[in-house]
């Protein structure tokens, strides 16, 4: 029976995997060589050894991208998570209009990046500053998105903004796995709801929180679209993050080795971090 | 008032209508300027917020034509619809097989973590070299598409459906197992029913990223000759001008479908576990 | 292996109807009616409804050639992954930019100096892009066919009214400033926030304050931008007085809107801006001028570039179909309708009728003193409207400057390498 098991497994696992690698593994090592090399994404190329590399570790620009982007995923992550695990417990309470909350909290993530990039920006540039006059606010009177060392938090409101219903699906999925019982005693007294959250059902979810916290690193890691739709790298060029160069460089412009070898470096940096914050949260769910 | 019917939860009520501005405002906003004329913007808040000068459907109408919508809407259905199928059926079973070995075995937990680590592949780095492999495979079309599609989303879902089945007791197969069922067997009857809220969430959720995606078709498809929606939409904006009210209303347009299709999904998240009676 | 349960089997059922409607859909009619093809792709997706109405024209009136046109968005991207895939249109439409350099460099575009329709070209143009060329070639590898301008764009009615008269040299646009200051008005609205829009002013200075070839000699190590583009840089912030509070804040679009609503007399930006502020305010009296970058007003040059060229490709197996298809774009009536819907300059000679907002840089364009956009020099990668957005933010020139010459050098290395590679070849000669 237990050999059964494990064929049937192997036979299921082993022609996935294989579409896996062609489709991804195979075209990231060929990404991999360019990186070795000077290609401009057509034409001719010559190999250059470590230089991309060596370039890499100089670039102030790459430098600042990182730490840009690194911030920006931090920050974001926590605000997500936070938002989403109540909205997603509000949401599975018992409510009025529960589709038509469930449909509408869902909606800015379906407006595309174009629609979402004009509201913001015509958010940031004239109703924030609006708003900021008419309360007397010093710091809200000028755009958000034109201060070189402000520019990030309105991106990463966007970001936030757009993330949150995703990262809410995955909760309310997850809520439906904790039985009905454990979910009505965490329900039914309003006093001691917070605690009977905390030691009922948040331990129940933990594995759609560290799911929820890889996808968001992930995702914000990566953060492209929005800077696309608000800044396009600017203002002074304090909010390129690292998907912006890789792609305006790497691909619009002439720089498609050195970008190459640039997400190689990034691709094995997140993998460090997300491995080892699955290892980490694997442990946890074993502890309980 | 302890019964289960008539407690409404009144903050949850409260929060939930004071966070609705936050939707309801850019929805107005998206909404007024998909019916004004180009002539009606203005950098007036005033001016930005009030409602058109007439309720006229041209923008819509001009939308669809220069989108060649129902052409495009098709294009973008099929590859969607497929890719989520695909999805649903080949990332369910390689989360099973991986899920419940990876624990105990060096092999399957190495596995787990190579696929999952695809994820984290920028893909600005694949691009050039899938560009050439698809076109090498005759694969530069929609077929192309959707595969990569599902080779794209299956980090993503591989870790959640193994992560739905930490949840779900290893009782219920190994009941099964006795009664003389193969694993195959087992779980197309007991585990894939069960994994139905989970089903749900890929589905949203890799439809979603499908439908809204923009380069993959763009590389892939480039001089097909066949434009997905999104691609289409590309049109609305050059760069020394673009035309918010045509692009507003088809953005609006094609947010219909996923809608529907949420709110559907939606359903099955939250009937799943109820009636899965895992319990 | 057992039969598969319902809710798989309705999924499965799906996917095959979908599998089978898809080609329905997605079908599209083949032309193996024995004609010889001919595909042209074009980077100007505003400009498509010209091309459908060309690419129907022409079939209608070719038996043997099939033309088949398209205006994708983003055409750079998707040329690049056709070349990666080695699936090359006959024709492509791009702009005459460092793209088009490194094309040629690539040995994509086949030499077409054959082409009969070249003498009818401007030669100031033809003259443009051969020194778009990285390394001097002794072939033609494209057709200027439209370019643009950019300048100072101004609201007509206004200036009538006030009785505000079209500055020559840069102390009389600082006056000029001064005045429409005086008087209540904004004299430009910037969209700073859109980097691109930095190089607009830059440019149009860039031509009268630094020699067009300066990209050239740094790159041959005779020179260095801290010199070349010093009193550019300090002219450019002088400008700044004169915008709008926190010109960061606000895009391209915001201030073509504003322009177009009166909110400022002129705008630092080509003529390419003009569709967009027309669209906003279609009753706008729109006029240009050449930017007055010098101190004297004979020094003075438009900042024109090619917009459009067409370039055949060396793969093109039917060059002489291609050359038909040239023809036939460069038609007087043809490329006049372009011009019109475009508000472009043609770069072939003859008898067109410009655009009535190039009014004011019509005696430029005839008497040819023109000279290109330096950024068409700068590689894109290299964020030179960034860098200049940072300047702007910043203020100083000398960090500006300095950077510029280090990351130029950066940038440029393979380029520079073949550069001195060639000097060194033809040193003897």
């Amino acid at each position: 029976m237990k050999n059964e098991r494990k064929r049937t497994f192997l036979l299921i696992t082993l022609p996935i995997l294989a579409l896996f690698i062609c489709f991804n593994t195979v075209p990231l090592l060929r990404g991999v060589y360019y990186s070795f090399t000077n290609f401009k994404g057509f034409g001719r190329y010559n190999w250059v050894g470590l230089r991309n590399y060596i370039d890499l570790f100089s670039d102030a620009r790459v430098g600042k991208s990182y730490w840009f982007t690194f911030k920006l995923a931090i920050v974001t992550t926590i605000v997500v998570n936070v938002i989403s695990l109540i909205l997603a417990l509000a949401l599975n309470s018992k409510i009025r209009a529960k589709s038509f909350f469930r449909g509408a909290y869902f909606l800015p993530n379906i407006l595309g990046s174009l629609v979402v990039g004009y509201i913001f920006n015509y958010f940031f540039t004239y109703i924030l500053p609006a708003f900021g006059r008419i309360v007397g606010i010093e710091a809200l009177q000028s755009s958000l998105l034109s201060s070189p060392s402000a520019a990030w938090i309105g991106i990463m409101i966007v970001c936030a903004w757009q993330a949150i219903a995703m990262n809410t699906i995955i909760y309310i999925s997850g809520l439906q796995t904790v039985p009905e019982d454990v979910y009505e005693a965490g329900d039914i007294d309003g006093a001691t709801g917070w605690k009977k959250f905390l030691h009922l059902t948040f331990p129940l979810i933990i594995p759609f929180f560290s799911i929820n916290m890889v996808l968001s690193v992930k995702n914000f890691l990566m953060v492209f679209d929005q800077i696309m739709a608000l800044t396009k790298g600017g203002p002074a060029q304090s909010t390129e993050s690292i998907s912006y160069l890789i792609y305006n460089n790497g691909m619009s412009g002439g720089q498609f080795g050195f970008q190459s070898a640039n997400a190689v470096v990034f691709f094995i940096m997140i993998v460090v971090i997300s491995v080892a914050q699955l290892k980490f949260s694997g442990k946890k769910e074993e502890q309980l | 008032m302890k019964t289960r019917k008539g407690k409404v939860n009144t903050p949850a009520m409260i929060l939930l209508i004071l966070g609705l501005s936050t939707i309801a405002f850019p929805l107005y906003m998206t909404i007024v300027i998909a019916f004004k004329q180009p002539s009606e913007m203005t950098n007036s808040i005033s001016g930005i917020l009030s409602l058109p000068q007439n309720w006229s459907l041209d923008n819509f109408r001009e939308a669809m034509r220069v989108t060649d919508f129902w052409h495009s809407l098709g294009n973008s259905l099929v590859i969607t619809v497929c890719t989520v199928v695909l999805a649903v059926l080949i990332h369910s079973l390689m989360g099973f097989a991986l899920g419940r070995s990876k624990a105990g075995n060096k092999f399957y937990g190495f596995v787990y973590l190579f696929i999952v680590s695809g994820m984290f592949v920028p893909f600005a780095i694949l691009m050039m070299p899938l560009a050439k492999q698809t076109a090498e495979m005759h694969l530069a079309n929609w077929v192309g598409v959707v595969l990569l599609y599902v080779v794209f989303y299956m980090p993503m879902n591989v870790m959640l459906y193994a992560g739905y089945l930490v949840n779900v007791p290893l009782a219920l197969e190994e009941a099964a197992t006795v009664d003389g069922a193969t694993t195959w067997r087992t779980y197309w009857k007991i585990v894939f029913p069960i994994m139905k809220p989970m089903h749900a969430t890929v589905a949203i959720i890799t439809a979603l990223a499908v439908w809204n995606d923009v380069m993959t078709p763009l590389v892939i498809m480039a001089g097909s000759g066949q434009n997905t929606l999104p691609l289409a939409q590309l049109n609305f904006q050059t760069q020394f001008g673009t035309n918010y009210n045509l692009a507003f209303a088809s953005y609006l347009l094609s947010l219909i479908p996923v809608l529907i299709f949420y709110l559907i999904c939606q359903k099955q998240i939250l009937n799943g576990m109820v009636n899965g009676a895992v319990k | 292996m057992m039969k598969p349960k319902s809710p798989k089997r309705r999924l499965l059922a799906l996917c095959c109807a979908a599998a089978i409607l898809a080609p329905v859909l997605t079908g599209c009619a083949a032309h193996d009616d024995g004609k010889i093809q001919i595909e042209l792709v074009q980077y100007k997706p505003e400009a498509a409804i010209y091309f459908d109405m060309v690419e129907e024209a022409f079939n209608a009136t070719h038996d043997s050639i099939h033309l088949t046109i398209s205006s994708p968005n983003d055409a750079t991207t998707i040329l690049k992954t056709r070349f990666i895939r080695e699936d090359y249109p006959d024709i492509i439409g791009i702009g005459g930019d460092i793209n088009y350099s490194y094309f040629v460099d690539a040995g994509i575009l086949a030499d077409i100096s054959d082409y009969p329709g070249l003498k009818d070209i401007n030669q100031g143009y033809l003259d443009i892009e051969e020194s778009l060329e990285l390394v001097p070639t002794d072939g033609t590898y494209g057709v200027p066919y439209v370019a643009n301008a950019a300048g100072i764009l101004y609201n007509k009615d206004m200036f009538d009214a006030h009785g505000w008269k079209i500055p020559e040299t840069w102390n009389e646009l600082l006056t000029l400033c001064d005045e429409i200051k005086a008087q209540g008005i904004l004299p430009f609205y910037f969209g700073f926030k859109d980097t691109w829009t930095c190089l607009a002013p830059w440019n149009a200075m860039a031509v009268a304050l630094s020699p067009a070839d300066t990209t050239k000699r740094v790159n041959r190590g005779e020179t260095t931008f801290a010199v070349e583009y010093r009193t550019l840089s300090e002219k450019y912030l002088q400008l700044l007085p004169y915008g709008q509070n926190d010109p960061f804040a606000y895009g391209y679009n915001d201030a073509c809107t504003a322009f177009a609503r009166g909110e400022s007399a002129m705008y630092t930006i080509g003529s390419y801006a003009a569709p967009q502020i027309l669209s906003v305010n279609p009753d706008m009296n729109l006029d240009s001028f050449v930017m007055p970058a010098c101190d004297d007003a004979s020094g003075n040059v438009l900042n024109s570039g090619i917009d459009l060229l067409f370039a055949v490709t060396e793969s093109c197996r039917n060059k002489e179909a291609a050359y038909e298809v040239l023809d036939f774009l460069l038609d007087d009536e043809n490329l006049q309708q372009y011009i019109d819907a475009q508000t472009a300059i043609p770069c072939k000679e003859g008898d067109f009728t410009l655009p009535s907002i190039l009014d004011g840089m019509r005696y430029y364009i005839s008497e040819g003193l023109m000279l290109d956009y330096q950024d068409h020099y700068y590689p894109s990668e290299m964020a030179v409207d960034a860098q200049l957005q940072t300047y702007l933010i910043q203020k100083d020139t000398n960090a500006f400057l300095s950077k510029f010459d280090t990351d130029w050098l950066r940038y440029n290395r393979d380029i520079i390498r073949l550069v001195q590679d060639y000097e060194a070849a033809h040193a003897g000669k």
